[in-house]
């Protein structure tokens, strides 16, 4: 049976579906209502990346908010962590991005913070969820319904001054290192040129950077969606490339010569940046790279794990007093003293840093890393057959350890293999990664029969 | 007032105290939705709203329903209704919302829906949209086809432009007015009227107020005596005028401090639009006072009484050409003329009583000095039984000397004197008016009153 077109979730991660008669406008309405009933009145803030459907989803959101009570405040388009910055540094109840990330334009979803511009845990979703279901929302009377209040500028003023505090502007602005920026149109399209060129002195060559366009390639920035980036690259002699998703939260770098890193890789890039300055250790998810623990290994600091989500990053980071995090495969950089979410700006104010203090090109600094070869994939399962499945695949390889924080991981030195369900579709992901490409394809083919 | 089963959802829209129980978010989004997918015509939908707290809450969520269903909407910010349907007409929009609870308290609130003409609803259309509502299934877009949203703060200005092409403003602002704005939207159209046209409108209660008003924000003789009628001669104004929140209904005090009735404003507007003609009808309901008769008698005009209730007004209007009516109105200061459109439209009525004061040379109180004197008196009884019927009927049978109306409760006509009982549409209440000519029906009202309490 093929598994059905799911068009619509609402669930732990939040709402999230392709607009229109899925996700509705009501449906934003009285998700924001839960909301709102959940943190209980106050100043809640909103902010949106730039698909078609934010500002009508935007005005239902803002109606739900002041229906329970809430006061608005409008970040109108901006980046994902410039509107957790904000809520943080705002003293805020919380705040609501309207996004659905790299995903294509038809969808749009709710993402959640709380009032330390944090996403939901998993204990803070569950219960939203509930109230959501009971649908016993706080109602404000005429006299206790709140208003809107506009905030354009600040937030991007907030979140570059943090960034800025941990690396050494003034030498990077003496490098006047030419950059070029894939914007896809979304939520960083102004602020990221207006950060390389203002801030960091940088020449900086843009495309797709208008918000007010639909996204010209596929939204997730890949080393396959990037080859606009990696022509312009090439063809103005740029030190570097960056770009991102529609709502700014991720970051891909071209190398000089063009060609797109690994995200993983941009990854460990940062951790070492950060690991060379700072002491502290850290957290990354079960589907990030191995290479993350050698760069680790130098720095003689530990390596944690996590089941995949921001939020479970987030959460063990804040445990274990990390000093740099991230999710390697999705291109999330995570540095808590800027703020404890995914941030490209920290990732590429660090990369142009590492530049300066190294004196190295950006293929010269990813030639550094370990070399390891990975393979994702996804594939539709059917409900009931993925405990079996990890069952087998876990009898099958007697001699790997074992992680079953989020699906299986199995483990041997210098390669594994993590099958897990996506949090946000309903598929199943996988991953693999080993020393060589005859060795993941060895890996691939073992593992072959079991999934789908 | 508490929120609880104030909600309304019928032919005239959907009303309600807002709150737990009462008007929500979720029904603002479901009847907008309705309200886009019922539109038939293209173009953008028009939208504005009163001062209220609450409307801000309700203007996201019906932008965020109509743009969802693809349609582009014009909001025009905090104003009268009247300046929203002039608007719908100027912008060739498909429709057009008001949200606002008009002469309620500030607790209260409404959807009230415009088609592409700027008029309300028929009761067939204004049905067609319940049934879309109660169905919940709405044209929403997908992503690439949704609507936006444009602002438009000068529609007042273009408002005033119209305004300005029926009435001679420049003669009419050598008036010294006295205005009670009850915090309501009359407040920005009177102020920008003195900016533009030098007018010398004196505002109270001009704050723009979304949680408390200054008074009970109703055209009634009472609220006029209140604040307004005192005033009006130690200022020495020529006039003095309340508007309700929404600025569609109107009530006057006299340049001598006299707080007029209610039931005087369509009289006076009908005496001053026959003889201007074409039309020689006057559209009212059967509660409103017979002196409209009497000066309809004088200029060969002629009164078409309806059911009680905006819906029935409406769909009287168009049974008849537009040429073939005065005016058309209740006893609540609520009145429209083909010559400013058919909306109820206070300011319009405003400036036709300017003009009849200019045109007569004469002073209001000389104006309303001139009328017949009839007396109304007003009751209300809690309906508790189902026995009204049975009431009615045994009325009828006890007055049978008096001329029988059943269009709407039991309206009974003397000469000189009628009672009317019915059941309101709005709130269960019976309610109970008597007028004569002269002096009031005390008699007939007291005794009137005790046969309804004895039942209902």
């Amino acid at each position: 049976m093929p598994a059905r077109e799911h068009l619509l979730k609402i669930g732990v991660s939040g709402i999230r579906g392709v607009v229109g008669e899925f996700l509705t406008p009501a449906l934003a309405c009285a998700f924001a209502e839960a909301f709102g009933t959940y943190v209980g009145g106050g100043r809640v803030v909103v902010g949106r990346d730039t698909r078609s459907s934010g500002p009508m989803l935007q005005h239902a959101v803002q109606c739900g908010l002041l229906a329970t009570g809430c006061d608005v405040v409008d970040l109108g388009v901006l980046p994902t962590p410039t509107i957790q910055v904000y809520v943080a540094a705002t003293g805020a109840r919380g705040g609501i991005a309207l996004t659905a990330s790299h995903n294509p334009p038809e969808y749009n979803a709710l993402k959640l913070f709380n009032a330390q511009g944090l996403f939901f845990n998993n204990y803070e979703r569950g219960e939203l969820i509930d109230l959501y279901h009971q649908s016993a929302f706080r109602r404000a009377s005429n006299e206790e319904i709140g208003r809107i209040a506009e905030d354009y500028q600040r937030a991007p003023e907030m979140h570059i001054a943090r960034v800025l505090r941990h690396v050494d502007a003034g030498k990077i602005r003496a490098r006047r290192f030419r950059v070029a920026v894939d914007g896809v149109n979304g939520a960083s399209s102004l602020m990221t040129p207006r950060f390389l060129r203002d801030d960091l002195n940088c020449e900086v060559e843009a495309i797709s950077c208008d918000p007010t366009k639909p996204f010209p390639r596929v939204a997730e920035p890949r080393p396959d969606t990037l080859g606009e980036l990696a022509a312009l690259v090439r063809r103005t002699g740029a030190d570097a490339g960056f770009a991102h998703d529609p709502d700014g939260d991720r970051l891909a770098v071209c190398d000089e010569l063009g060609r797109v890193l690994d995200n993983d890789d941009v990854l460990a890039l940062v951790v070492d940046a950060a690991l060379e300055r700072l002491p502290g250790d850290v957290v990354v998810n079960l589907t990030t790279s191995s290479v993350i623990d050698d760069i680790a290994a130098r720095h003689g600091r530990r390596v944690w794990r996590t089941p995949v989500g921001e939020a479970n990053v987030v959460e063990t980071m804040r445990a274990v007093k990390a000093v740099i995090g991230g999710e390697g495969s999705n291109g999330g950089i995570i540095f808590p003293p800027v703020h404890l979410c995914r941030d490209s700006y920290t990732g590429m104010a660090f990369l142009l840093a590492r530049m300066v203090s190294t004196g190295k090109t950006v293929s010269e600094l990813t030639a550094g890393l370990p070399r390891y070869y990975r393979r994702l994939g996804q594939a539709a399962y059917e409900h009931g057959r993925l405990g079996s499945l990890m069952q087998a695949l876990e009898e099958r390889f007697p001699d790997a350890a074992t992680d079953r924080s989020d699906g299986l991981k199995l483990m041997w030195p210098g390669r594994w293999i993590h099958v897990r369900s996506s949090n946000t579709e309903p598929i199943l992901r996988l991953a693999a990664e080993a020393r060589s490409e005859e060795e993941v394809e060895a890996l691939l083919r073992q593992i072959g029969t079991e999934v789908p | 007032m508490r929120a609880e089963r104030s909600l309304r959802i019928s032919h005239v829209g959907l009303r309600g105290v807002v709150g737990a129980g009462g008007l929500t978010a979720s029904h603002v989004l479901d009847f907008a939705s309705a309200f886009a997918t019922f539109l038939q015509t293209s173009g953008p939908v028009i939208l504005g709203r009163d001062p209220r707290a609450s409307g801000v809450m309700i203007r996201e969520g019906v932008v965020a329903a109509l743009n969802a269903c693809g349609r582009d909407v014009v909001d025009l910010g905090v104003v009268s209704t009247p300046v929203i349907q002039h608007t719908i007409r100027r912008l060739d929009a498909a429709g057009g919302l008001s949200i606002g609870a008009s002469h309620n308290a500030a607790e209260w609130n409404a959807l009230k829906f415009f088609g592409s003409r700027g008029t309300y609803l028929s009761t067939a259309e204004a049905g067609e949209l319940l049934d879309i509502y109660h169905l919940k299934k709405f044209d929403f877009m997908e992503w690439d086809r949704i609507g936006s949203l444009k602002l438009e703060p000068s529609a007042i200005d273009s408002y005033l432009d119209e305004l300005g092409e029926v009435y001679d403003l420049a003669a009419l602002r050598r008036f010294k007015v006295l205005v009670d704005c009850c915090n309501g939207t009359s407040a920005l159209i009177l102020r920008r009227m003195n900016e533009r046209f030098d007018f010398g409108f004196i505002l109270i209660n001009a704050q723009i107020e979304g949680v408390s008003f200054a008074h009970e924000p109703s055209t009634t003789r009472r609220m006029v005596a209140l604040q307004l009628a005192p005033l009006v001669g130690p200022v020495g104004a020529d006039a003095g005028f309340l508007f309700d929140v929404d600025s569609d209904r109107v009530a006057i005090a006299t340049d001598e401090g006299q707080a007029v009735s209610e039931e005087l404003v369509l009289p006076m507007l009908a005496d001053y639009l026959l003889p201007r003609g074409p039309g020689k009808l006057v559209i009212t309901n059967l509660s409103s006072t017979a002196l409209l008769d009497e000066v309809a008698g004088w200029h060969g005009g002629k009164v078409v009484r309806v059911a009680v209730g905006r819906q029935a007004a409406i769909d009287a209007l168009s049974c008849y050409r537009p040429e073939q009516i005065a005016a058309a109105g209740e006893g609540t200061g609520a009145v429209m003329m083909p010559r400013f459109r058919f909306v109820y439209d206070g300011i319009a009525s405003m400036l036709a009583v300017l003009s009849m004061m200019l045109e007569r040379g004469a002073k209001l109180s000389q104006i309303v000095g001139g009328y017949p004197a009839y007396s109304i008196l007003k009751g209300e009884v809690p309906l508790v039984s189902q026995q009204v019927p049975a009431l009615l009927a045994s009325l009828q049978a006890q007055y049978s000397d008096g001329r029988a109306t059943v269009t709407d409760g039991l309206r009974i006509d003397w000469p000189d004197h009628w009672l009317h009982v019915r059941v309101s549409q709005t709130e269960p209440l019976v309610r109970i008016i008597c007028e004569q000519r002269g002096a009031p029906p005390v008699a007939l009202f007291d005794a009137l009153m005790e046969q309804v309490r004895s039942v209902a």
